[in-house]
């Protein structure tokens, strides 16, 4: 094949990468190979060619199809071989090419000496995105949280204990009881007796404070929450501000807005003033069993309290003992200065297992590991 | 693979025809009902060989992906030689031996014989991670190292085609191994030349009709857009019902076979009332 074909699928390449498109240099090769084995002369062959070859996701596309347009920018005709485009012409250039050598230039020299830069940009606003407060979430973060929400859902349900279970159909064979049988016999009419790892399943209890001050929170944690109750059932959910109402069964509702529009038909305090003691109090007396060492329980509230902080220690201490964890996610933590000091927070501290904040997707990235017990 | 009544489009048949050209498993990706699954049925047919085919699911590990000892039928082995009064040594070295190895999908295709196999890994983003890695492992070098009996190394590279819906991203050294190909849902002539060959029976208006029909559903927003795979069940249905042309009736009778959220069945049904039918099929015109 012809030293120029090469010399310009090459370049494609560094301006992929340019644009932030990781291709490395095996998939360089390969991209060499592949225009080989298609129709060097049919455009569109060498754009699915080099298309399958270097890129790797659904998002690299529509750059993959642009820098394509841009790069081998040709006129259309039986002669426009891509790898002339840019190659210096013996034709006369008209304007077209002219215009056509000129933005590939350009390309270029970004892939020669902001290479650097151009990547740094795409982490910062990947960074950014996961930074932002949950308050300004855009719609495409939606889908981070709903994909988030599967990720954990599954570990959830499905975290492997150390332990095994005798199961007859199990996946390993278990060799101890096994031999037992066979003493039983004398060695004949050999059953094997198999085991399988035991599967431990989380249950999830969220607590959410939705009183005026949480308002905003209340509502992205809840849209986490909603997405978590879809993909994996063992979840209960409970709000309060002056008192506890359980929410779980709105939130079985296929869309969130829906979810919202039958809880703000049920909860009458929405967004009303806060007493956290008596609402942990409410659900440890009236939902025992749904504590248990497999459970952890998540509060979140920001501990602007107008109750009293004796009875947060009391249900708290109760809670506690019961349940396998307790995380507390309060969304004040997001900014720098925060301590702990509000009468509520101080008191429900010594039973806190994790103090997390939760006021943007990154914060709930890191929320997942105490999610699995 | 026209021939094998798979439509494809040029940016499919490229990629698949590099995959065995350049021998790079290719990793399809799409909506759900796209056709991805088919891309493999289609290439073993029309390659003339086997398709060996390892459905994931979460929790899959590497032997059921394998291979695994027929330990039953070694125990039953060991029994006979002892009844015979054998050496053990000699019928020890014969236990762990070709016929007591139950192949999986993985090792299958590794050891297979004659024309390269078509290896489908189905739905890939359902297994989990630590999975995900061991595939990497075997895909790079098509061999497994079984410790009783030691290296199987694949005499014919297999032709891997993944599958995935997205569910959860796969890892970026994988998705650097394979070739990518999305598979979009199809334009709306596309769509009719699919309807057209997979239910030749619908005739031309009621064919044109679906097609426009369901171009318009996957317009508007819903919980779950219909793919490929309900615009060839719904063909079929109203074929059955002897249906030539669409009405509103017959359209609110089976809207069941294209919309599988109660939400959405909802939505498209007050469109209808609407008497909105002839719009969402004026596409044709």
């Amino acid at each position: 094949m012809s030293s120029s074909l090469v010399r310009s699928v090459v370049a494609f390449c560094r301006v992929l990468r340019a644009r932030g498109v990781p291709v490395t240099a095996a998939e360089s090769l390969d991209a060499v190979r592949a225009v080989v084995a298609v129709d060097v002369s049919d455009r569109e062959d060498v754009r699915n060619a080099l298309r399958a070859v270097l890129t790797t996701s659904h998002q690299d596309l529509a750059i993959f199809d642009d820098l394509f347009d841009a790069f081998w920018h040709t006129r259309s005709g039986p002669d426009a071989v891509p790898g002339r485009s840019h190659v210096r012409s013996t034709r006369p250039p008209n304007a077209e090419s002219q215009t056509s050598r000129v933005s590939l230039e350009n390309w270029m020299r970004k892939g020669e000496s902001s290479d650097e830069v151009v990547q740094v940009r795409q982490a910062s606003t990947l960074e950014a995105s996961a930074q932002r407060d949950l308050v300004n979430l855009a719609a495409g973060d939606q889908e981070d949280i709903d994909r988030l929400a599967r990720r954990i859902a599954r570990r959830m349900a499905l975290k492997p204990s150390r332990r095994w279970r005798a199961r007859p159909r199990g996946r390993r064979i278990d060799l101890r009881r096994t031999m037992r049988s066979l003493l039983r016999t004398g060695g004949d009419a050999a059953i094997l007796a198999r085991r399988e790892r035991i599967i431990r399943r989380t249950r999830l209890v969220v607590l959410c404070d939705v009183s005026g001050s949480m308002e905003l929170y209340a509502r992205l944690l809840l849209r986490f929450v909603h997405a978590l109750q879809n993909a994996f059932a063992r979840v209960e959910t409970f709000v309060f501000s002056t008192r506890l109402t359980r929410v779980t069964p709105f939130f079985r509702r296929a869309s969130y807005a829906q979810a919202l529009g039958a809880m703000g038909e049920h909860v009458r305090d929405f967004s009303g003033g806060t007493k956290i003691g008596e609402a942990l109090a409410a659900f440890a007396d009236g939902w025992p069993e749904l504590l248990d060492s497999r459970t952890v329980v998540l509060v979140l509230s920001d501990g602007w309290d107008t109750g009293e902080p004796r009875m947060v220690d009391e249900a708290l201490t109760r809670i506690a003992r019961r349940a396998g964890r307790v995380v507390w996610l309060n969304p004040l933590m997001g900014s720098p200065d925060f301590s702990p000091e509000t009468r509520a927070m101080r008191a429900a501290m010594p039973h806190v297992d994790v103090l997390a904040s939760a006021h943007n997707v990154e914060s709930l990235q890191a929320l997942a590991r105490h999610l699995v017990l | 693979m026209e021939s094998e009544s798979y439509v494809t489009d040029r940016s499919i048949a490229t990629a698949v025809f590099l995959a065995s050209t350049l021998g790079k498993p290719l990793l399809v990706e799409g909506h759900p009902g796209v056709g991805k699954t088919d891309i493999a049925k289609v290439l073993a047919r029309v390659r003339d060989t086997d398709l060996i085919r390892l459905q994931c699911y979460e929790g899959l590990d590497a032997t059921t992906a394998l291979y695994e000892w027929n330990y039953p039928r070694q125990l039953l082995h060991i029994k006979l030689h002892e009844a015979h009064g054998d050496d053990p040594n000699a019928t020890e070295a014969s236990l762990f031996s070709d016929r007591f190895l139950l192949k999986r999908p993985l090792l299958a295709a590794i050891a297979h014989k004659g024309k390269p196999p078509v290896l489908l890994i189905d739905e890939v983003d359902r297994s989990d991670e630590e999975f995900e890695a061991f595939l990497l492992e075997i895909l790079s070098d098509f061999q497994v190292t079984i410790p009783e009996l030691g290296t199987i190394r694949a005499e014919v590279k297999p032709l891997v085609v993944l599958t995935s819906n997205r569910s959860r991203e796969l890892s970026e050294a994988l998705r650097r191994r394979c070739l990518y190909l999305w598979i979009d849902y199809p334009t709306l002539e596309k769509e009719l030349r699919i309807v057209r060959t997979k239910v030749p029976e619908a005739n031309e208006q009621l064919a044109r009709e679906i097609s426009a029909f369901m171009q318009t559903l996957r317009r508007i927003s819903l919980v779950k857009s219909p793919g490929l795979s309900e615009t060839l069940d719904w063909a079929m249905a109203l074929v059955a019902l002897h249906a030539d042309h669409l009405d509103q009736e017959l359209v609110r009778e089976t809207l069941g076979c294209v919309l599988k959220d109660e939400a959405d069945l909802r939505r498209v049904g007050e469109q209808l009332d609407q008497g909105k039918l002839s719009e969402m099929i004026g596409l044709v015109a």
